[in-house]
């Protein structure tokens, strides 16, 4: 007989958190409760307030109303007890450019007493970076990899990382994914934000849009990814035309089609010749699409606490 | 930590500072007993109209040598070299305090690390504060054993006392320009301001009817050559009813120019 899951206590509780830069509000009261070992995704468009809502959190950034706790500190006036526990990734990569790798390294881990030796040496050795060269001649994705390692290393409880994938190539993409997955393991409870779907959904334990500054409800979210599964991508062999019983939704750049189909839209492929289709994708979720239509949807951002 | 980092960062400028200072004062003070008989001649300071190059004419040609060399010190040492290279340091190590980190995005990395902002700002601050003022008191103290070359005397404690007020008013340079980099995100655009600042000060400074509200004039001629005689004790220097005080309104300065860069850099968001 197993035993029944013992709730974790919460590690960040929002309430009605909103942030405004004088007469715009990126953030409408966000409502946000991430139990202790959770792994969040939070994903949105460019400038819907991932990056302010992370910011608030480690009291980078004073919130304008609501209210917000991290381990039962508020960020507004505890931020040190709570950066002391947290490790957070900035999205924009800040490294000092004239110092070499090691020396940034030191520097940066300096801040935390505890760190995880064993991860530390694991990152090094799949990252590869040239320490003893300046960061100046680094390339983008080493600077992120080496802000990475300056993250994940200290022993830490919470780890804020906004966009940790940018700039990375998909089998790094892939070990981080690992890398997060033996943090969260290990009890650590972990924030990221990013634009790759398919890559934090496979990640996270829980997903959260964030549109216009505002969460968006789970029911509008299953609402607009069942509408997307209806909607296949075909590309169409040269000469022919679009089968009856589909009508197309928008031709993209790289000349697939988007279209949306009367009935399912597996029987609909099933019932056309082979020589009509060069190819087709469905039940995949791209994330502009669902941007789109979250963004047609009329239904309610979030339904609880929101104050549109 | 933050100390370390700010060290590494400006012990370039320091090290230049101290080689441009002592560049600036042996070779005046070497040229002592030749120029003294050339300013007992000239006539070019009572040609001008400036009442102050007067002074300071009438101050470095005076009659007892001993005297005179006090002047020249004051002018050359601290009038000509600290005001000019102590200013200039205090402004090119200050400009990047916080500005530089905006520029280049390292801003928010440092703010989210586990430091208050009154540690960040102290630990940017102290070792700035450090080359700034320490080089002016090691430079001139070099002075001395080059004055007993010219069979001459430099009072150390004056000379201490004298050298303590211009790393007061580099100070006050410093923490100005700290200020103003954490309001301000671009470091042309601090250096700018500042500058501009300076200039404004200098050009009042040359202007008689305004003279007396000029920040430099609390570390000019007529300030440097009574504490290099000794007529102005380090009490007159510090303390404002009794005596002029000058020294404590440049650290009321400092004082508030830290203050409003630590409530500054409170408020700030990346």
């Amino acid at each position: 007989m197993t035993e029944p899951a013992v709730a974790q206590p919460a590690v960040i509780t929002i309430q009605g958190l909103s942030k405004s830069y004088d007469s715009r509000t990126v953030l409408h009261g966000v409502n946000l409760e991430v139990p202790r070992g959770q792994l969040l995704g939070l994903i949105g468009p460019n400038g819907a307030g991932k990056t302010t809502l992370l910011r608030c959190l480690v009291g980078l950034v004073q919130r304008s109303g609501g209210s917000a706790r991290l381990f039962a500190h508020d960020p507004a006036t505890e931020s040190l007890a709570i950066r002391r526990r947290t490790c957070y990734l900035p999205g924009e990569t800040g490294i000092y450019h004239q110092m070499t790798g090691a020396r940034f390294l030191k520097f940066a881990l300096g801040f935390y007493p505890v760190h995880c030796r064993d991860l530390k040496e694991r990152l090094l050795e799949q990252f590869e970076l040239p320490l003893n060269k300046r960061v100046r001649s680094y390339s983008a994705g080493m600077k992120q990899k080496l802000a990475l390692l300056a993250t994940l290393v200290p022993d830490v409880d919470l780890y804020l990382l906004d966009e940790p994938d940018r700039g990375l190539d998909a089998s790094v993409r892939y070990f981080l994914r690992d890398v997060l997955h033996s943090l969260k393991d290990k009890g650590k409870t972990i924030v990221l934000s990013s634009h790759h779907l398919s890559e934090v959904e496979s990640l996270a334990d829980r997903l959260e849009f964030l549109m216009q500054g505002r969460l968006v409800s789970e029911q509008r979210l299953l609402r607009a990814r069942a509408q997307l599964r209806r909607q296949p991508r075909i590309r169409l062999r040269p000469g022919q035309s679009l089968p009856a019983g589909a009508t197309m939704v928008r031709k993209e750049l790289d000349g697939m089609l988007v279209v949306t189909t009367e009935n399912d839209p597996m029987q609909w492929l099933r019932g056309i010749a082979n020589d009509v289709i060069d190819s087709a994708e469905i039940g995949v979720d791209r994330l502009e699409d669902l941007y789109q239509l979250l963004l047609r949807d009329d239904l309610p951002l979030r339904d609880d606490g929101d104050e549109a | 930590m933050i100390a370390g980092k700010t060290w590494r960062e400006v012990r370039v400028i320091a090290l230049a500072y101290v080689i441009i200072l002592e560049m600036l004062a042996v070779p005046v003070l070497l040229l002592w007993p030749d120029i003294y008989a050339d300013l007992q001649r000239s006539t070019l300071f009572q040609a001008i109209n400036w009442d102050w190059l007067k002074r300071i004419g009438s101050g470095v040609s005076n009659s007892n040598e001993q005297i005179a060399y006090l002047n020249w010190c004051s002018v050359m040492l601290f009038f000509r070299s600290t005001n000019l290279v102590g200013t200039a340091a205090a402004v090119l190590i200050g400009t990047g305090l916080f500005a530089r980190e905006r520029e280049s995005n390292t801003f928010e990395f440092l703010l989210a690390r586990p430091v208050s902002r009154s540690s960040l700002l102290w630990q940017k601050f102290w070792p700035c504060a450090l080359v700034v003022t320490i080089p002016i008191i090691l430079v001139n103290a070099t002075v001395v054993p080059l004055s007993w070359s010219l069979e001459l005397d430099l009072p150390k404690w004056e000379l201490f006392l004298a050298s303590v007020h211009a790393a007061v008013f580099a100070l006050a340079f410093l923490t100005l320009t700290m200020y103003v980099s954490t309001v301000v995100r671009v470091q042309a655009h601090v250096a700018s301001i500042v500058g501009a600042f300076a200039i404004l000060q200098i050009g009042m400074y040359l202007t008689q009817r305004i003279r007396p509200y000029s920040l430099f004039r609390l570390v000019d001629f007529d300030w440097y050559g009574p504490i290099m005689s000794g007529n102005t004790p380090a009490w007159q220097m510090f303390n404002p009813i009794h005596g002029p005080g000058f020294t404590t309104y440049l650290l009321m300065g400092v004082v508030l120019c830290y203050f409003l860069s630590w409530r500054a850099l409170r408020r700030t968001e990346p």
